[in-house]
């Protein structure tokens, strides 16, 4: 196996959260006495990324996503641990290691507010002095590929959100980074454009080679596009391996969905439970290994008259939500070792 | 170094071009503002007629330090832009900041080279008629030396503003609002320089002196071009302090300004 291109080893981010007194006085004592809790962040987390890899970078609001992404595109200094990437400290060789690495930030653009796309693009050119050759291949294929052509010549502030981050996806990549940090590519993004900026994502790992660690709230976003993901909580890596194996531990849910052919106010059925009735509409869901199909469907027409019926697995979205919401990573025999208990 | 500038000029020429889309109304604004600062002058004037002098200095005195005062300010405000809170304030509140962070260039260049506003060319055009103004009225016995000093000291104003602006800028690392105390350094020291600073009562005058010392940008050199007796009695050399104090008040902002920038980077916004 090559040299990984991310190596993060025991990376910790503590901040300094002020308790402030209140009122006149308390603004007062504010300025001799501060209390404050230490908040956690990110809290002594490891791993590494191969080169090549596209790697899904989840976690419910406030686990410390964007903190550890900060310290890895150098703008936050950690607390304390090590972190090489590319063969540089992020943070202390500041100018030399942005030169090779992109970073999208879904909510904010690297863009000139006031200026065209085009000049935007062409001061990055120079500040990254790509040379021209270079700068036309790749604009030309971004533009391309992003479709571009539309609105070269408007100011980026005028430009939609979907428009936006396929300008912001250029520019970042105009220099050829190996690495690729995207932040929240997807987000506010409707369907449409959402799937187009998965596509690009995709293309860009595949076609391009491109390292990319992408963060992101949206789990359709890395169901699609990820093979493995790392998921963190609470400032700590809870689980970091294939997507799949994650859900062959917790996706064993499937749901039976039974359009039934009168109104029942309760229609109970064994082990299975009624997430949603609506009318004659009602889905069950089941623990794979626990029942099966045939023998569900066999209690129904037993007891009730249907119309319809159908058996779904449960979509990746859920079972990853339940995994954050139950919290069933932790103390659980695939989740990460904790390493601080 | 050299790509640095050239990075810097490509900054400022795309933002002048775009301010100069509209080339007709752009030559109005810059006539308008500089009549409407000049206006300052003019009511001063006229209140001054009535008196002939201010603290032994004629109007043609005043004008003379208020012109090159004006100018200075003027062409600081227009190249440290990038400085001014409005700009640099937002910039840290919304997280463009860290975008300046991504990229392999120098952080100090590209916060000048954020913004630049063309449009202060009109508080120069109002300085630059004070002054010669001024000039048309004072009977200055020029030598070589005067001559030189002029600019250099009109540079040197510029460094000693553009100082307080990086100063003020690098409190929003803390702050994240502004404080407008600040203002009474930049804005009230631009308009303390304007007048001869002996007639300030002692404590302000202390304060512009050893706090911010604004008294060696403007008033002592004064003395020494305009040959005015000095009633402060302070010895000749105070004159000639103004390129140190710029050049050394600049080192001295840059520094804090890299202090807060490390502490941006671990604090995070």
């Amino acid at each position: 196996m090559s040299e990984p291109i991310i190596q993060i080893k025991q990376l910790q981010k503590t901040f300094k959260v002020y308790k402030d007194h209140k009122g006149y006085l308390g603004a007062l004592r504010n300025l001799f006495e501060r209390q404050y809790n230490l908040v956690h962040a990110v809290d002594k987390i490891s791993f590494d990324v191969q080169p090549g890899e596209l790697v899904g970078y989840i976690g419910p609001n406030g686990a410390g996503k964007s903190t550890t992404i900060k310290m890895l595109t150098g703008l936050l200094v950690p607390t304390s641990g090590e972190v090489l990437v590319n063969g540089y400290i992020p943070w202390k060789q500041r100018k030399a290691y942005v030169k090779n690495i992109g970073a999208v930030f879904g909510q904010r653009t690297t863009l000139w507010w006031d200026l065209p796309l085009r000049d935007s693009l062409d001061l990055l050119q120079h500040i990254y002095e790509i040379p021209d050759d270079t700068f036309q291949q790749n604009l030309g294929m971004f533009r391309e590929i992003l479709e571009l052509d539309p609105f070269m010549e408007t100011p980026v502030r005028s430009l939609s959100l979907g428009q936006r981050m396929r300008a912001d996806l250029c520019a970042a990549l105009l220099h050829n980074p190996t690495l690729v940090f995207l932040d929240e590519p997807t987000i506010g993004l409707d369907v449409v454009a959402k799937q187009r900026i998965r596509e690009f994502i995709q293309f860009l790992n595949h076609e391009r080679k491109t390292t990319i660690l992408l963060t992101t709230h949206d789990i359709s976003d890395v169901a699609k596009l990820c093979k493995r993901v790392v998921i963190i909580d609470h400032g700590k890596i809870l689980f970091d391996g294939h997507l799949n194996s994650l859900l062959e531990f917790f996706g064993g849910r499937r749901l039976l969905v039974v359009d039934f052919a009168e109104f029942y106010p309760e229609p109970s059925l064994g082990e299975a439970e009624i997430i949603q009735q609506d009318r004659n509409k009602v889905i069950y869901s089941f623990e794979r290994s626990s029942i099966s199909a045939s023998k569900l469907i066999n209690q129904l027409s037993e007891n009730y008259r249907i119309r319809d019926l159908e058996v779904r697995d449960q979509p990746i979205e859920d079972t990853i939500r339940r995994i954050y919401e139950e919290q069933l990573l932790y103390n659980h025999p695939n989740g990460k070792e904790n390493p601080s208990s | 170094m050299k790509r640095a500038i050239g990075l810097l000029a490509k900054l400022l020429r795309i933002q002048v071009r775009s301010q100069l889309q509209y080339p007709t109304s752009f030559i109005l604004e810059v006539f308008s503002s500089a009549i409407i600062l000049g206006f300052f002058f003019v009511s001063f004037a006229l209140t001054f007629s009535r008196f002939d002098q201010i603290g032994g200095w004629t109007l043609g005195e005043v004008a003379f330090i208020w012109g090159i005062t004006e100018f200075s300010f003027g062409v600081m405000d227009m190249v440290f832009s990038g400085f001014d809170y409005d700009s640099f304030g937002p910039m840290i509140r919304n997280g463009r900041f860290d975008q300046l962070l991504l990229r392999p260039v120098n952080i100090t260049l590209q916060v000048l080279g954020s913004r630049f506003v063309l449009r202060r060319m009109g508080k120069i055009l109002e300085g630059v008629i004070i002054f010669i103004y001024g000039l048309s009225l004072v009977n200055i016995d020029w030598t070589i030396g005067k001559i030189i000093y002029i600019p250099i000291l009109s540079f040197s104003q510029v460094l000693f503003f553009g100082s307080l602006f990086i100063f003020g800028a690098t409190t929003t690392f803390w702050t994240m609002e502004r404080l407008e105390i600040l203002n009474v350094f930049t804005y009230g020291g631009s308009e303390i320089m304007s007048y001869p600073m002996h007639i300030f009562p002692r404590a302000i005058r202390l304060i512009f002196t050893f706090l911010v010392p604004a008294i060696f940008m403007s008033y002592f050199p004064a003395v020494y071009i305009l040959e005015k007796s000095d009633p402060l009695n302070a010895p000749g050399v105070v004159s000639f302090l103004a390129p140190l104090l710029g050049l050394g008040m600049l080192a001295l902002a840059l520094r804090f300004w890299k202090v807060g920038i490390r502490n941006y980077q671990s604090t995070g916004s």
